[in-house]
C-alpha cells in the first residue's frame, strides 16, 4: 500500500475514534443531564455539548456567542507542559519502549527546576534556563532506572517506570512537607521563586501563556528534524519497528534504547520546569498533574510522529477546557474527559479497529500491481514480438 | 453442463472453487484466480513448490481463511465458509502438517475432544474408547484407543487426526504433506488406507511436492505456481518430467553464465568451530574451510545440518565453544554486528522478514540501514538528504526494485523484491565478504535470476562469497567449489562444481557417504 493511502488511512481511523468518542460522550451527557422529561433533558444535553464544543473559544452569554481571544490564550497555555509530554512519550514509543515515567518525570522536572529557582541565585537571563536544565537532568537520570533494567535485565520498562512515578511524587512530598515547606503557609508549598528566575509571559491577559510556548514549538521542530533527519532519530525508529533487523545493520540497539529513554525523560523534566516557571510563584503540587497520562494519549494521536504533536495537544487542550466550562456551566460531572480520553484510547489502540476498510485498501493497491505488471510484461513481449 | 476437458457432468464434482483471489493483508497476493473442483471418490493431488499457495487455497476450503473474491460451491450448494466448524458441518475435514492434537490426553480422548459423550457431568471413557474402535475398524485405521498421544508414534498420530476428521463426519479429507513426516513403511500403510477410504466414496486432496507418491497414488492433480493454477490433468496421462516442468517451469533451471573463478587471498578462515547448543547437542563439529576472493563456495545440505548456527557465527550472533574465525586476518569472535560489517561483511540472511526488513519503514529507511553514520549521508548532525535520495533511488535502479517510490513501504512489495531491496543493501556496501543464506527462497524467477547473476558478477569482481543454499540447484550451479553439510561437520569437498551429480551429492547429503578427512582438509587453502 502507498505511503499516501496508508496516511489517508489513519487520518479516517482517527477521526472516526474521535466522532465515536464524542458520540458516547453525548450519550453520557445526556444520561446525566438535569431536566424532568425527554425535551429538557434533550434541551440541557445541547447546551452542555455547545459548552464543550464551543464553549472553549466563544462566550456564550445574553448578547450571543462571540470570540473571545482570553480563551484561545487559555488553551495555548495549557498545551504547554502536555506538548513537552507528548513528545517525550513519541521519543519512547518510537523506539518501542512503554516507559510511562513522563507523568512522575513532569512533577520531578517541576520540582527539581521549582528548588532551583528558590536556593540557586543567578542573574536574570540565565537563572531560569539552568534551573529548567536542572530539572529535565533530573528526570533523565531518573529514566536511567526503567532503562538501564531494560537493557541490561530485560525487566519490563512499563512496570518499572509504572511504579517508579509513584516512587518519585512521594519521594518530592516526603522532601517537600520535612525540609522545604514554607511552614508559615496554610498549605504544604515552597518558598517564592527569585525574581530573577520567572519566564516572561507573551500576553499580559492572566493566561499564562508565557514565552514558555514557544520554547515548546521549538522543542517540537527539533524533535521532528531529530526523528527524521538524523541517524540517532533513525535508529529510534527502525528500532522500534523492528530490533532483530536493527541488531543485524548494526546499530547499537541496547545503547539507543537507553538513550531514547533518557531523552525522553529530559523533555518530561523540561516541560515541567517551564511549566512551574511560566505559571507559578511555588512549588505546591502535591500529587501527579495528569500531564504525563495526557501525553500518552497526544502520542498515540499523533502516530509517534512529533510533527503532529501541536494539533494534537491542541485538540487535548481544548477538550480538556470544554470539559471544564460543561462542569462549571452545565453541571456535567468534569471526569466525562477521562471517558472520552478512554474511548479514543481504545479505539487507536484496537488494532482490529477498521481492519476491513484497511483490507480494501491493500487488496485495492495489490491489484493495481498485479495489473502493473501484467502491462509490463505485456509491453515488453510486445517489443519482443516487434523486434 | 459437461465440463470441458472431460465431457463429465458437474453434479460429480463435490467441491468447486471458482476464480479464487487472496489477498493478505501484508499485500501478498498468493492466490490469483484459482479454479479447483473435486470429484466424488478421487484422491486429487494439489503440487507446487514452497510458496505457490497451495496452502493459501486449502486453508480457504476448510475456511481458515476468507478469499478476497471468486466463489466455493460444495456439494452443488455455494458456500461461506467463514470458519473451520462451518467446513466440518459440511463434511470437509483437514489433517494438517502439524498435527494438532492434545500430547497429554489418550487417542479416545482426542478423538471425542468437542463432541464428548458424556456420562453426567464427565467423559463417558467407554463410549469413547468404543467410538473410536468402530471407527478404527471401519476404515482399517489401527490405533490404541487407550495410550496416550505423546507416546504413539508419528504414524499412529496422524491416523488419529484423519480419524477425528472422519469422526466429525467428514466426506472430503485435505490432507496436507501427509508423508512429510513418516517413515517408508509408515507411507505405504497410509497409502492403503487411503486407497480403501476412496473405495468407500470418500474424497481425498493429497498435498505434497513428492513426485512419486504422486504418480503412485492420485487420480487426477492440479499443479499450482506463484498463486496461479497451472492445469489439472489425470495422473495418468502426465509423466513426472510433465510435472516437474509445469510445477518449477522450464526457466528455472537457471543458466548463469560464469567464467572460470581466479581465487586469490583468503578472506574468511575458518578454523576447527565447534558449537554445541542450548540443548547440549553439538551441531558443529570441527568444521573447517577458507573462502578466497574472486570464488563463491557453497555450502549444501538438507537444511538443519548446522548452516544455520554457522552463519550465525559469522555474523556475531553466536560464539563458537572451540576455533576461531578470522576476516582478512581480523578475529571476529566476539565482535558486535557493527564491527563484523565495519570488516566489510555483508549477510543476506535466510529469514528476511525478521531481520532483512523493517516491514512498515520505506525502502529508502531499509536501504540506509547499515550506512546511516556514514559520513556520505551526513551533514553535521543532520542526514544529507539529496545523498540519501540519490543513493536509494540509485540502487532502487540498478536493482530493478518494482515500486511505486522510494518512499513505498517495504513490507508492501512482493517478496521478490523486498530480497532486492536486501540484497540491494547487502551488495553496495564495497563488501570484501558476502554471506549469502538461502538468498532465492521462495521467491519470484525474474528476481532468482537477477540475484544469481548479481553474485557471480560480484565474486568475478574480486569479492569472497559464501552460498548456504538448500536448493540444490542453486548451490550446484553457482558454486565455484563446494562443501557438504552433515550432522554438523563437512561431509565432502568438490573441488570443482561441473562433473558433479545430483545422486553423488545426495549421498553426501544423507549421510550415506563421508570423503576421507585428506579429501576435505583441501578446503583450506593454507
Amino acid at each position: 500500500m502507498t505511503k499516501k493511502r496508508e496516511l489517508m488511512f489513519s487520518i479516517v481511523r482517527g477521526l472516526l475514534a474521535i466522532l465515536i468518542a464524542l458520540l458516547v460522550a453525548t450519550l453520557l451527557i445526556f444520561i446525566s443531564a438535569n431536566g424532568d422529561n425527554f425535551s429538557e433533558k434533550l434541551a440541557s444535553t445541547g447546551d452542555a455539548l455547545k459548552q464543550m464544543l464551543v464553549g472553549p473559544l466563544f462566550r456564550m452569554g445574553k448578547n450571543g456567542t462571540r470570540f473571545e481571544t482570553k480563551r484561545l490564550t487559555d488553551i495555548l497555555a495549557s498545551m504547554i507542559p502536555i506538548i513537552f509530554t507528548g513528545l517525550s512519550v513519541c521519543i519512547m514509543f518510537s523506539a518501542n519502549q512503554f516507559n510511562l515515567g513522563a507523568e512522575g518525570g513532569i512533577m520531578l522536572g517541576a520540582f527539581v527546576t521549582g528548588m532551583a529557582a528558590i536556593y540557586l541565585p543567578m542573574a536574570a537571563g540565565l537563572h531560569p534556563i539552568v534551573a529548567i536544565l536542572l530539572g529535565g537532568f533530573a528526570v533523565g537520570v531518573m529514566m536511567l532506572l526503567p532503562a538501564l533494567l531494560k537493557s541490561k535485565l530485560d525487566v519490563s520498562e512499563m512496570v518499572c517506570s509504572l511504579m517508579l512515578n509513584y516512587i518519585v511524587m512521594y519521594l518530592i512530598k516526603f522532601v517537600l512537607n520535612t525540609y522545604l515547606a514554607d511552614k508559615s503557609k496554610g498549605q504544604i508549598q515552597s518558598y517564592e521563586f527569585l525574581e530573577t528566575s520567572r519566564i516572561a509571559q507573551l500576553v499580559d491577559d492572566g493566561s499564562k501563556l508565557s514565552v514558555g510556548f514557544l520554547i515548546a514549538i521549538a522543542a517540537v521542530i527539533l524533535c521532528g528534524l531529530f526523528m527524521y533527519r538524523t541517524r540517532w532519530g533513525y535508529a529510534i525508529r527502525m528500532i522500534g519497528i523492528n530490533q532483530a533487523f536493527s541488531k543485524y545493520s548494526g546499530m547499537k540497539v541496547g545503547t539507543i534504547i537507553v538513550v531514547s529513554q533518557l531523552l525522553g525523560g529530559f523533555l518530561a523534566g523540561v516541560g515541567g520546569g517551564i511549566e512551574m516557571l511560566g505559571r507559578y510563584k511555588t512549588f505546591s503540587w502535591s500529587s501527579l498533574p495528569g500531564y504525563g497520562w495526557t501525553g500518552i494519549t497526544i502520542a498515540i494521536l499523533a502516530g509517534n510522529n512529533p510533527w503532529f504533536v501541536p494539533p494534537a495537544a491542541f485538540f487535548m487542550a481544548y477538550l480538556s477546557k470544554g470539559c471544564n466550562l460543561m462542569a462549571t456551566y452545565a453541571k456535567v460531572p468534569a471526569q466525562l474527559i477521562d471517558i472520552i480520553q478512554g474511548v479514543i484510547f481504545l479505539f487507536f489502540a484496537a488494532e482490529q479497529f477498521l481492519s476491513k476498510y484497511r483490507q480494501k485498501l491493500v487488496v485495492k493497491s495489490a491489484e493495481e500491481e498485479i495489473a502493473r505488471k501484467k502491462a509490463m510484461d505485456e509491453a515488453k513481449e510486445g517489443g519482443h514480438a516487434n523486434a | 453442463m459437461p465440463d470441458e476437458k472431460t465431457g463429465r457432468l458437474d453434479e460429480e464434482l463435490v467441491v468447486q472453487m471458482k476464480g479464487i483471489t487472496k489477498v493478505y493483508p501484508n499485500g501478498v497476493a498468493a492466490n490469483q484466480g484459482v479454479d479447483f473442483t473435486l470429484r466424488k471418490g478421487e484422491i486429487h493431488a494439489l503440487m507446487g513448490e514452497n510458496g505457490a499457495g497451495k496452502s493459501t487455497l486449502m486453508k480457504m476450503l476448510f475456511g481458515l481463511e476468507q478469499p478476497t473474491s471468486g466463489e466455493i460451491w460444495v456439494n452443488g450448494e455455494k458456500l461461506n465458509l467463514t470458519a473451520p466448524s462451518v467446513a466440518i458441518s459440511h463434511g470437509i475435514g483437514m489433517v494438517h502438517q502439524h498435527f494438532m492434537l492434545v500430547p497429554s490426553l489418550t487417542v479416545a480422548e482426542n478423538m471425542v475432544l468437542g463432541m464428548a459423550p458424556r456420562k453426567g457431568l464427565f467423559l463417558d471413557h467407554q463410549k469413547a474408547v468404543e467410538i473410536t474402535k468402530e471407527y478404527a475398524e471401519r476404515f482399517n485405521l489401527h490405533v490404541e484407543p487407550e495410550a496416550k498421544v505423546v507416546d504413539i508414534p508419528v504414524g499412529m498420530k496422524q491416523k488419529v487426526e484423519i480419524l477425528k476428521a472422519l469422526v466429525r463426519g467428514a466426506k472430503i479429507l485435505i490432507l496436507d504433506e501427509p508423508t512429510a513426516v513418516l517413515t517408508t513403511q509408515e507411507t505405504t500403510e497410509l497409502f492403503k488406507e487411503l486407497i480403501h477410504l476412496k473405495n468407500q466414496g470418500y474424497t481425498i486432496v493429497f498435498i505434497s511436492h513428492k513426485l512419486n507418491e504422486i504418480m503412485e497414488i492420485t487420480d487426477r492433480l492440479t499443479i499450482m505456481r506463484n498463486g496461479r493454477s497451472m492445469g489439472v490433468y489425470n495422473t495418468c496421462d502426465v509423466t513426472k518430467e510433465d510435472i516437474s516442468r509445469l510445477m518449477v517451469g522450464r526457466d528455472v533451471i537457471l543458466n548463469v553464465q560464469k567464467d572460470e573463478a581466479r581465487p586469490t587471498d583468503t578472506v574468511l578462515r575458518v578454523r576447527d568451530v565447534e558449537y554445541v547448543n542450548e540443548w547440549h547437542k553439538k551441531v558443529l563439529d570441527k568444521v573447517s574451510f577458507d573462502v578466497r576472493k574472486g570464488e563463491i563456495l557453497g555450502i549444501a545440505g538438507v537444511e538443519g545440518n548446522g548452516q544455520k548456527e554457522l552463519v550465525d557465527m559469522l555474523f556475531g550472533f553466536n560464539t563458537p565453544n572451540a576455533g576461531t574465525i578470522t576476516v582478512e586476518g581480523e578475529n571476529i569472535l566476539g565482535l558486535t554486528q557493527s564491527k563484523i560489517r565495519g570488516l566489510g561483511v555483508s549477510l543476506v540472511p535466510e529469514d528476511r522478514m525478521l531481520f532483512g526488513i523493517a516491514g512498515t519503514a520505506s525502502i529508502e529507511e531499509n536501504i540506509l540501514s547499515d550506512r546511516c553514520a556514514d559520513k556520505r549521508f551526513n551533514k553535521g548532525p543532520l542526514f544529507n538528504m539529496k545523498a540519501i535520495h540519490e543513493e536509494s533511488d540509485r540502487l532502487i535502479q540498478e536493482y530493478t526494485v518494482l515500486c511505486k517510490s522510494r518512499k513505498q513501504q517495504v513490507g508492501m512489495l512482493s517478496g521478490g523484491n523486498i530480497q532486492k531491496v536486501v540484497v540491494a543493501r547487502e551488495f553496495s556496501n564495497d563488501p570484501v565478504l558476502i554471506l549469502a543464506d538461502q538468498p532465492t527462497r521462495g521467491i519470484d524467477v525474474g528476481a532468482t535470476e537477477f540475484i544469481r547473476k548479481k553474485l557471480v558478477e560480484l565474486s568475478r569482481s574480486g569479492i569472497a562469497v559464501l552460498l548456504v543454499s538448500a536448493d540444490l540447484n542453486e548451490v550446484m550451479e553457482l558454486s565455484d567449489s563446494l562443501i557438504v553439510m552433515q550432522g554438523g561437520h563437512i561431509a565432502a569437498y568438490f573441488e570443482d562444481t561441473k562433473e558433479l551429480t545430483d545422486d553423488q551429492m545426495g549421498e553426501y547429503m544423507l549421510g550415506l557417504k563421508q570423503q576421507p578427512a585428506e579429501q576435505i582438509r583441501r578446503v583450506c587453502h593454507d
